[in-house]
């Protein structure tokens, strides 16, 4: 199919040849040919929805979005497009509008299972208001919760069909089964509850020596920055406590004028939660000490 | 007089103002504990949070095993007192807040 595209560069099978990239995890290069098969063809809407897929499953969510929603307009009726812009607001944690999209999919498609599954996940959480303060008594929905930014992120999208080839009119490949290693999923859901709290902007769970393990905070561009200052700080005064024989640090909140940094020992890993500085620190402690058990049960 | 106030709080060890570079301007500590040391180690840890994450006038509360320590970086020094775990924390952070 490669040859094809090189012998007609006019063609618009490059978006195929995209899609069928795309399934087999190669993104940066179906991201390269739908660049510049849609400079040639700037028109071809099939090929920017692709290109938004494509910027979605590389983790570029702003990019994804934007491309989408241009072509919005010219392809509302297209089952991937109002998939795609279900799981970018998902992922932006708009889940209003994620649901708004997911609804549509099912119009066009009560089978599509994404779109369903997603759905699932989204809908019980909506009830959940929190109230003005942040005090929260009861206990949120035990399985639905925000999706979190996980780290290491998976390159492909474990269940991204080639729903495109048949719009094409051709068969589609089958997907390529990519195993997600999720080693921290059991803390999905006491970390879900602990996003909850108004006040907490987000967490990541760091090594002591300043890697970063798993993201919870995905509005944060250089937290593997963080990761090493924060580790710094916390092994320097770690240390300097056990000189002054005053026992190991086990928690070290750090109060700036605009956040409040809580580290806190999980094992051999530190949990980190950002929030903002009118957060009741005794609340974030508390939910914070179930997430630390279960890192203790897996990292050790 | 400023720091008698933290340090009448019930198992509070004991409170002080430190320079940046880790010289105690004044203190009060029970028997036992150096505030020199304290200090030094409060100068010490606030000019790494100032140096790492910006704070200029930030404050960090660290708990070990055996004690609580509290310290805030202020325009003259560092100010910092030293607690028992089972000390009230939440006390102590309202009068350290007021100074």
């Amino acid at each position: 199919m490669a040859d094809e595209l090189i012998m007609d560069s006019k063609a618009l099978i490059f978006a195929t040849l995209a899609d069928v990239y795309l399934s087999s995890g190669m993104i940066d290069e179906a991201i390269s040919i739908l660049q510049d098969g849609l400079t040639r063809n700037p028109n071809y809407t099939l090929a920017k929805v692709i290109l938004g897929r494509a910027y979605y499953l590389k983790g570029n969510i702003d990019e994804a979005l934007k491309i989408l929603q241009e072509n919005y307009e010219s392809a509302k009726g297209s089952e991937t497009l109002n998939l795609y812009l279900g799981h970018c607001y998902k992922k932006k944690g708009e889940y209003e509008k994620a649901i708004g999209y997911y609804e549509a999919v099912l119009k066009i498609n009560p089978e599509n299972r994404e779109a369903k599954e997603s759905l699932e996940v989204l809908k019980p959480t909506q009830p959940v208001q929190k109230p003005a303060s942040e005090a929260i008594v009861e206990q949120p929905p035990a399985k639905p919760q925000p999706e979190m930014v996980a780290i290491p992120k998976t390159d492909v999208e474990p269940t991204a069909p080639t729903e495109l080839l048949p719009e094409l009119g051709l068969e589609p490949m089958p997907a390529r089964a990519v195993e997600v290693p999720a080693p921290l999923e059991a803390l999905n859901e006491p970390m879900g509850r602990l996003l909850e709290i108004k006040s907490v902007k987000g967490a990541f769970i760091l090594s002591r020596d300043g890697l970063l393990i798993q993201n919870y905070y995905a509005a944060r561009t250089d937290l593997e920055e963080i990761c090493a200052l924060i580790a710094g700080i916390f092994n320097e005064a770690d240390e300097a406590f056990k000189f002054l024989k005053c026992g190991a640090l086990e928690r070290c909140i750090i109060e700036k004028k605009e956040e409040t940094i809580c580290v806190i020992t999980a094992g051999e890993s530190l949990l980190c939660i950002i929030t903002k500085p009118e957060a009741k620190p005794g609340l974030v402690f508390l939910y914070a000490k179930k997430i630390i058990e279960e890192i203790r049960k897996v990292l050790g | 007089m400023m720091l008698s106030e933290l340090t009448r709080i019930p198992r509070v060890f004991g409170a002080g103002i430190a320079t940046f570079d880790g010289f105690i301007v004044d203190s009060q500590f029970i028997h036992g504990y150096d505030a020199e040391r304290f200090g030094a180690m409060a100068a010490k840890i606030m000019t790494q949070v100032k140096k790492n994450l910006g704070a200029e006038s930030g404050a960090v509360i660290l708990y070990t095993q055996d004690i609580v320590f509290l310290a805030k970086a202020k325009p003259e020094g560092v100010l910092f007192v030293v607690g028992d775990k089972e000390a009230n924390l939440g006390l102590i952070k309202i009068k350290f807040e007021k100074m």
